[in-house]
């Protein structure tokens, strides 16, 4: 009965997983803090004390994210790309494209008929294509991020943003507020920008089916929405977990595979 | 790409759009604002142009022909050539089964007269690998080219080697993406030495054996001299363009340089470019006569000395604004040509070059002398202080059309100028020019949008006292 | 790490130019591969490639290069401005790119406003885009003005003898970096990246003579190593724009990997990579420095550049290839997106990354990646054939 954890130390959130035979038996999520060693070790706290387990009784665990290395209770240290794929595959087996938007970076990872990596692009220059523009424009909306989706459903007719620079989109959005155009249109145009700007990626990588979504964007309907049409192709959704742990979950499985 | 971008060729756009347009000469003003209703994008452009006259209706004609004749080039039997602003496209009309592309009109058109410009185009070059910091002139055209959305491109050939990396380093990009032959001509950073010269002149003969060997096709003497006694002509009325708007008020209207620069680009040594100069020599004699100024107002509040580009990502903004503040457009880097006859080119041996028809090698050797001096291959190719480089040339031209301000636009991708307007701002200011350094890019408007860089002009204008 | 390498790799004015300079002895800094080196050793000159390392910031070169500009030029502008290139007693700046040669107008406008930071002889040398006719004619000539410039400047005469023998010393300095690169492809690997990539760097910031005999012991060290340190390490062949902080390579290595080998503008190509010793001496630097096969900056000569960097891969055996640019690097950043093409075409695993110039402020976000390339590959257990 071997416990295996996994944490993911993002930008904005850090998140740690527990599993037992392929069985996640607990998780958390916090909010990061400046120091990623602090983040993991209260993350893990939280959950030990969420699941009455005890560190001892986890056999092995695996870091990723930022700070990685430095985290003091863990045996080895993965990248996140390695851990999205993993997580990934473990609920959509058919996996070979994984488009990971978190808060402040995207990546887009293409798995060969094994499940290895074969190519992986990055985007963290910029904003525009990361959870961060979402944040900023739900913000502008004066809306929680988590209603850019749910509102964005109700779209007739999409606003089509002139740029996709997360400052100037800000202006973007006052301009259509204040000429009165409908939320939901708003909502789906600014959905539909992100998700150009993501198509910018998958389209350098020539994505291949099936494509599953991880990271926190992921949640958002309006956004898997355009970029499915994009794609031209379903995003197969992951329903069994919130898609924001998938790289804590990835982590957790490397660790139960050297148990 | 969005897949609406799919559906038609580019070039395709432009031959359809411009073959329609020139027709509008025939409208009445009410059937004109009907029209215009229905093309909200084209309209920025084509309302200014079209209040030209016959020189728009020409421009038109002209750009019609030019996109006709490369989206029927398979057909016809010809070769396309993809090509650079800055290489006089005469060579090419010199031969019987060749078409140049320009690139950067492409992307300059687009972004004027397309709903969200070129930029999806940009944005797929940057899919299939090219730098995402490459200038955006070439990019946009460039990325239609390169997704099939044009014309088959033959060859490239270009002349900014030495002058523009970016510019040289996206056509290379082309040539290898696209698998087809490839020359670009090299400049050093000297201009006027016997040394420079001889390399011109053997660089360009390369070229013309690179041509031969592509088209199959051997070049026409007499045509060539055609084509070049037509460029002659077209200097000439180009010259007395520039020669007139030295007079105050400037009796040029400020969008003939962009049509003017546009068409050298594309269509050096045709006829249909002549007619078009033609036209508007006689316009700018009656205002001359009149004593008017080419503002649509009237009156001339300032006069602006442009020291790169203009501003093409939005409609043409720049000329209307210009134009709302009474501001003389005087022209920039782009609208000389540096033909000796030019009233600004001096009397020293090297700057300028001659046309010279006598035979094959003296055409041969005006061509290249012509290359080596349009507006980049010139201008940026040595220290920015050098004689007749860039301070050179700006403050000469300054001087000779009485510039009030001299304004600075380019695009992000431009290293040349990037890493040396600082140093000519700071030596222009110190001349008494005040200059504007604007951080846009003059055809992507999602670096800057053209409300931003408007609220800064006006900044500058007032701020300086210049209106 | 050999010691002496190590402190010329790391710092600006190290030991050998401190020692060279108290003799009484020039130095010349240059920017660029293409400018041969011979020359200045034929003139008893001490040639060091200008750098960048320690740049911390960038307000003195931020006030004469614009933005969007590569992070290289700019730091170089930088020390020169705070004092840092002081020493030199000359400068030949080549125009590798467009952001590089306007380091001539950047770095003069400078010496105006900071006194004392132009060098006394401060040259250009006009190199052409193409390696052939007209533009190899216009090189060599280019040569010839830089020696006659040389000679009166510095009041020495730089005969073809003297060129031979630099030439000879400089040969035999290539002929043991390649025993040298020969090594780093043996198994079990003997030596990191980051050694050997300092011992390269090195070579080109201090005296010839002095370099020679640190190398061959160097060399002749390594051969005696008993190491199996690398079993499990992937073997990354490193290409791109200049990096000669070569944090850069530690930084690979420092993801379970080794750096085999690079396609930078140090260190040479493969074994015939050196100058004619039969030739006329200005023909022959001409033949070996004006080629297209560094540098993307010679235009449409790409495909033969592909071809000699992915033979040079298999050779090497090389696990992956990492493509590095800097930002605003459109040359490099550019022609890696061809080579990444075409490294798919050929099965070689391929990860192209940019960066800043510099101290490595965003290591995070660079390790991040090849951490996940380096995963990629032992997951794969591709050897490319």
């Amino acid at each position: 009965m071997s416990i295996a954890a996994g944490v993911d130390v993002g930008s904005l959130s850090t998140k740690a997983v527990i599993i037992k035979s392929n069985k996640i038996i607990g998780f958390a999520i916090i909010k990061s803090g400046p120091k990623p060693v602090e983040s993991a070790n209260k993350v893990m706290e939280q959950l030990l004390n969420q699941t009455g387990i005890v560190q001892n009784d986890i056999k092995r665990a695996v870091g990723t994210g930022y700070g990685r290395e430095k985290i003091t209770f863990i045996d080895n240290a993965i990248s996140e790309i390695s851990c999205h794929a993993k997580g990934a595959q473990f609920f959509v087996s058919s996996a070979r494209t994984i488009i990971d938007i978190g808060g402040q970076d995207c990546k887009v990872i293409k798995l060969d008929q094994d499940g290895n990596i074969i190519k992986f692009i990055t985007n963290d220059k910029c904003a525009s294509g990361t959870g961060r523009f979402l944040d900023v424009m739900a913000q502008v909306m004066n809306i929680d991020v988590s209603e850019l989706g749910k509102l964005s459903q109700k779209s007739t007719k999409p606003i089509s943003f002139a740029s996709i620079c997360t400052v100037w989109a800000q202006a973007d959005v006052i301009k259509h507020i204040n000429s009165r155009r409908p939320a939901e249109d708003i909502c789906a145009g600014i959905n539909a920008a992100m998700a150009n700007r993501v198509s910018m990626m998958t389209n350098a990588i020539k994505v291949e089916k099936d494509i599953c979504m991880t990271g926190g964007v992921a949640k958002n309907q309006g956004v898997v929405k355009a970029l499915s049409s994009i794609l031209g192709c379903k995003i197969k959704r992951i329903k069994k977990a919130d898609p924001q742990l998938i790289g804590a979950i990835g982590a957790a499985l490397f660790a139960q595979e050297k148990i | 790409m969005r897949p609406e971008l799919k559906e038609y060729n580019l070039d395709w756009l432009f031959a359809s759009t411009f073959s329609v347009a020139k027709n509008l000469g025939k409208s009445s003003p009410d059937e004109l604002e009907y029209v215009y209703k229905y093309i909200p994008y084209v309209r920025p452009l084509l309302k200014p142009v079209l209040e030209t006259g016959k020189p728009a209706l020409t421009f038109l004609d002209l750009f019609g022909d030019y996109y006709t004749d490369i989206v029927n080039a398979k057909e016809n039997g010809k070769k396309v050539v993809m090509t650079t602003f800055c290489f006089d496209p005469c060579i090419f009309y010199a031969v019987e089964n060749l078409l140049p592309v320009t690139l950067e009109i492409g992307t300059a058109l687009t972004s004027l007269a397309w709903k969200r410009g070129s930029t999806d185009f940009m944005d797929y070059c940057t899919e299939i690998g090219f730098s995402e910091t490459g200038c955006s002139s070439q990019r946009g055209a460039m990325g239609a080219y390169l997704a099939g959305l044009g014309a088959q491109i033959d060859l490239v050939a270009l002349n900014m080697g030495g002058v523009c990396d970016t510019n040289a380093n996206a056509y290379n990009f082309a040539a290898q993406y696209l698998d087809v032959p490839y020359y670009g001509l090299d400049y050093p950073s000297e201009l006027t030495s016997d040394e420079a010269r001889e390399y011109h002149h053997k660089d360009y003969r390369n070229l013309v054996r690179f041509i031969e060997e592509h088209t199959n096709c051997q070049f026409d003497i007499d045509r060539l001299r055609d084509v070049l006694e037509e460029k002659r002509k077209q200097d000439d009325l180009m010259n007395e363009i520039e020669d007139m708007q030295r007079l105050v008020p400037n009796p040029v209207p400020g969008i003939y340089h962009i049509m003017i620069y546009a068409a050298r680009y594309t269509y050096s040594g045709k006829k249909k470019f002549t007619k078009m100069l033609e036209e508007m020599v006689e316009i700018v004699r009656e205002n001359v006569k009149k004593g008017l100024s080419g503002l649509r107002n009237g009156v001339e509040k300032n006069r602006s000395f442009l020291v790169y580009i203009d501003n093409y990502s939005y409609g043409v903004a720049l000329y209307e604004w210009f134009e709302k503040k009474g501001i003389s457009h005087l022209g920039n880097i782009l609208s000389r040509t540096f033909a000796e006859t030019a009233p600004y080119t001096t009397g020293i041996p090297g700057t300028a070059y001659r046309i010279d028809t006598t035979n094959f090698d003296t055409m041969i050797d005006t061509l290249a002398d012509i290359n080596a001096r349009m507006p980049m291959t010139r201008t940026i190719r040595g220290s920015y202080d050098a004689p007749n480089m860039w301070l050179d040339d700006t403050l000469s031209l300054a001087k000779i059309y009485g510039a009030d301000s001299c304004i600075y636009l380019g695009t992000p991708g431009c290293r040349n100028t990037w890493s040396n307007i600082k140093l000519l701002a700071r030596d222009l200011e110190s001349f008494g020019y005040p200059t504007f350094i604007a951080y846009g890019d003059s055809f992507d408007s999602r670096v800057e949008t053209w409300e931003t860089s408007e609220m800064r002009f006006e900044e500058f204008y007032k701020i300086r006292g210049l209106l | 790490m050999n010691n002496v390498f190590l402190e010329a790799a790391t710092n600006l004015e190290n030991a050998s130019i401190k020692k060279w300079k108290e003799k009484g002895g020039k130095i010349v800094g240059y920017t660029c591969s293409f400018l041969p080196v011979e020359i200045f050793y034929a003139a008893d000159i001490l040639p060091i490639r200008l750098r960048g390392i320690d740049a911390h910031s960038m307000e003195i070169s931020d006030s004469y290069y614009g933005p969007f500009v590569c992070s290289f030029p700019k730091a170089v502008i930088q020390l020169a401005g705070s004092g840092k290139y002081d020493f030199l007693d000359g400068v030949v700046i080549s125009n590798g790119c467009d952001t590089l040669r306007r380091m001539n107008d950047c770095w003069r406008k400078m010496g105006e406003d900071i006194k004392g930071t132009l060098p006394s002889w401060f040259y250009y040398l006009d190199v052409p885009h193409k390696p052939d006719g007209h533009a190899f004619d216009w090189y060599v000539n280019q040569l010839k003005k830089l020696i006659k410039a040389i000679e009166q400047q510095f009041d020495v005469h730089i005969s073809d003898d003297k060129l031979k023998k630099a030439i000879n010393t400089q040969n035999a300095v290539r002929r043991i970096i390649w025993e040298l690169e020969k090594l780093r492809r043996e198994t079990p690997l003997k030596i990191t990246g980051s050694e050997a990539y300092s011992a390269i760097i090195a070579g080109t910031l201090m005296p010839v003579d002095e370099y020679k005999k640190h190398l061959i012991e160097f060399v002749s060290e390594i051969r005696s190593r008993i190491t199996d340190f690398a079993i499990d390490k992937k073997k990354v062949f490193l290409g791109g724009s200049i990096c000669d902080d070569f944090e850069l390579v530690s930084l690979i290595e420092a993801s379970d990997a080794v750096v085999v080998g690079e396609n930078v503008c140090f260190g040479i190509r493969n074994e015939k990579d050196r100058v004619d010793e039969n030739e006329n001496p200005i023909k022959a630097l001409s033949m070996k420095y004006l080629s297209a096969s560094v540098c993307p900056r010679m235009m449409g000569w790409y495909k033969d550049r592909a071809a000699m960097i992915i033979d040079r891969v298999r050779k090497i055996k090389a696990d992956g290839v990492i493509l590095q640019n800097i930002r605003f690097c459109d040359l490099h950043g550019t022609e890696n997106g061809l080579l990444e093409r075409d490294f798919d075409k050929n099965n070689i695993p391929s990860l192209r990354i940019e960066r800043e110039y510099g101290p490595l402020t965003e290591t995070g976000r660079l390790k991040m990646r090849v951490d996940a390339f380096i995963e990629q590959l032992k997951s794969a257990g591709i050897n490319p054939q």
